[in-house]
């Protein structure tokens, strides 16, 4: 039998080759309908009454399971507990079982139904998006319809993990020691499942396409978490092939790992701070372990996605006063809240025509003040322990800044009248991610302590393309011409000023970009912790002289083909391993 | 017999009638035997419900009718009107 591939979004690197295990595969299969007889219709009642109740006993278990941490969790859980307990929903299952004599899986999909019928005419998004609770609840519920065990709990043996979603309560359901590797039919690059595979350090797909249609459960599958892509029944050669690749990036990960806490430093002397970008509080852990320098950019969304109202200042102060004393001594950069665009809070509406142009980041912050005053206290709050830094994103131009900083004068005005104690001299920063800041950088360089510069925000809006647009993304070109001048202009006009520049997009991770970011003598990057060992490894083997050499060249350069062109040589050049397994810029 | 009983109340959370105070209601109004409903304008749902509860989709500012019938039904009314009071615990 011929082997078959199956492409997603690698979220998570490695190799895992193993058996296909399927969570919930109902979810793929979708429900039949069956007829049943009278006679059989108690029996179905029964069948879906119990399905109910082993539900609801399942949620309840989970929802006693839930660590003090993930607390932010439970109230999606709380509330598909309260679904499941309604009774109005269930008897309306089964009086379509009783009425329609129908099996107790489709008349469960009738009820499901008939609520999206009633939620559907809701004006309020947020209203209409708990149609999906509905629809997970329910899911549990056929789950233990279609047959005994079909949670995580009934994985045997080691597998890979396939499933169309992983929500929240799944992931801390999961039997981690059990699971190589997973894929998903759903999620992006930024999904709950893609943090989790990472600091897990599995490898990982999403948003595959065709993922259930037609793999037989039990199968043996190759998962490559470096390109997205899963092999079905894989022939000879390829399980040769990828358990030779398994064992290699195995190989380089132990080499990496063991060099991964000595400084970022050239052979020739030049020194960078390699700092981590988190999300999650457990994510510090794992920044330690890979030889971060510290949080470049601790995103604050968190604490504000995924959850019914705002959270107070007493919840913000101690979770960043946690981060701050756990990160002590090392930096911490905390971003202040950047929703909007992929990242929309549930009283968000999410009407904008164009949200990347729209009401996000710093100017969501600005309407609201009411959200910003209570983050930008907690941050203040927290500033006296550690080693905090407040960043603000998405800053547009000069006027912005002012209004601002003027506001955030006021905030601490107000505290100091309270006689609430914080850090007067918190390093003060700004993200450097929209084209008219870019251009007005030396501005901006004398109203604050320092730099980042988010390039995946910046390379969308510079190139004007939509990354997550499949049509255009391959006009997502790092090195353009108009890329680099800009991250060169941005890194010159805040040493003019004398302060420093981080680098935190996803360029920052990238092996092949590196070199060049290095010749442009950016002070800090901040990178996925993941992420940081094998760049650390890089930075230990170059020279500043070939850095120096290689921007030389690409500044020179006019086209993105000849800048792609000579970093793949220097890197083919000097170090042959990433190339294998890094592909981000050989693909073209 | 027992009497229907009725008491008028307004939505004064900032987030209105969403997941998680259906989910207290309806939790509350479990606890009796009254069968107990709210109304909003043409509307109609079950408080022991939290999807019928949602189905009605009021924001902050909505006037409810809350309508009970059962032997417990003034002890049912005047514990959920408590909830809606005390703002389900938001903006406080």
């Amino acid at each position: 039998m011929a082997s078959r591939t199956l492409f997603g979004i690698p979220v998570s690197a490695g190799i895992a080759i193993g058996r296909a295990y399927y969570l919930n595969k109902n979810h793929f299969s979708g429900t039949v309908r069956q007829t049943v007889s009278d006679a059989d219709v108690p029996f179905e009642i029964e069948r879906l009454n119990r399905a109910f109740d082993a539900a609801l006993h399942d949620l309840e278990r989970i929802l006693s399971l839930v660590p003090e941490d993930l607390k932010e969790h439970s109230a999606i859980i709380e509330s598909h507990l309260m679904m499941l307990r309604d009774q109005k929903f269930r008897k309306r299952a089964l009086d379509h079982i009783a009425l329609t004599k129908i099996n107790a899986e489709w008349s469960l999909e009738r009820a499901v139904g008939d609520v999206q019928e009633i939620f559907a005419s809701i004006a309020d998004e947020y209203l209409r998006q708990r149609m999906q609770d509905v629809r997970l609840v329910a899911e549990r519920v056929l789950g233990k319809l279609v047959g005994g065990e079909s949670g995580h709990q009934a994985i045997k043996h080691r597998a890979i993990l396939l499933a169309h979603d992983l929500s929240p309560a799944d992931t801390i359901e999961l039997d981690v020691n059990k699971i190589m590797a997973f894929a998903t039919a759903q999620g992006g690059k930024t999904s709950h499942a893609g943090i989790l595979a990472r600091s897990l350090q599995i490898p990982a797909v999403v948003g595959m396409e065709g993922l259930g249609d037609d793999l037989a459960e039990g199968g043996i599958i190759i998962l490559d978490g470096f390109h997205g892509r899963i092999i079905i029944d894989p022939d000879e050669d390829e399980l040769a092939r990828y358990t030779d690749l398994q064992a290699q990036f195995e190989g380089y990960q132990a080499t990496i790992m063991r060099s991964c806490h000595l400084p970022a430093e050239t052979i020739d002397g030049y020194r960078v701070q390699v700092l981590a970008n988190i999300e999650l509080f457990e994510e510090v852990v794992a920044v330690n372990d890979n030889g971060g320098e510290g949080i470049g950019l601790f995103r604050s969304e968190y604490s504000y996605l995924n959850r019914d109202g705002m959270p107070t200042e007493d919840e913000l102060t101690e979770i960043y006063m946690d981060m701050a004393s756990l990160v002590a001594p090392k930096k911490l950069v905390i971003r202040t809240l950047d929703v909007g665009a992929d990242k929309l809070m549930r009283m968000q509406s999410s009407a904008e025509s164009n949200p990347a142009l729209g009401l996000r980041a710093i100017r969501y912050c600005l309407k609201h003040r009411d959200v910003f005053r209570t983050q930008l206290r907690a941050i203040l709050k927290a500033s006296v322990l550690g080693n905090v830094s407040i960043m603000f994103p998405m800053i547009s131009g000069l006027q912005e800044l002012v209004e601002v900083k003027k506001f955030y004068r006021e905030v601490q005005e107000e505290m100091h009248a309270e006689g609430i104690c914080f850090r007067e001299d918190m390093p003060m920063g700004i993200m450097i991610e929209v084209p008219s800041a870019v251009i007005t950088a030396d501005f901006l360089a004398r109203e604050v302590d320092f730099f980042s510069i988010g390039t995946n925000d910046l390379i969308q809006y510079s190139l004007g393309i939509d990354r997550t647009n499949k049509d255009v993304s391959y006009l997502y070109q790092p090195l353009h011409p108009a890329i680099v001048r800009s991250l060169k202009w941005v890194v010159d006009s805040a040493h003019r000023a004398g302060i420093e520049v981080c680098l935190c997009g996803e360029l920052a991770a990238d092996p092949f970009c590196i070199p060049v970011l290095m010749g442009m003598q950016v002070d800090s990057i901040s990178l996925g912790p993941q992420s940081i060992p094998g760049i650390k490894r890089i930075v230990r083997q170059a020279s500043m002289e070939e850095c120096n050499a290689l921007l030389k060249q690409v500044m020179a350069s006019h086209s993105v083909a000849r800048n792609n062109k000579l970093v793949r040589e220097m890197i083919f050049r000097r170090f042959p391993e990433e190339l294998m397994f890094y592909s981000s810029l050989v693909d073209d | 017999m027992d009497e229907v009983q009725e008491k008028i109340i307004r939505v004064g959370n900032s987030l209105g009638l969403h997941a998680r105070p259906a989910g207290k209601i309806s939790q509350e109004a479990q606890r009796y035997a009254a069968s107990i409903t709210v109304h909003s304008c043409d509307m109609e749902a079950d408080a022991k419900s939290i999807l019928d509860l949602l189905t009605l989709a009021a924001p902050q500012g909505t006037e409810l009718i809350l309508r009970a019938h059962g032997p417990d039904a003034a002890d049912a009314l005047s514990s959920l009107s408590k909830l809606f009071e005390d703002m389900f615990g938001e903006d406080r």
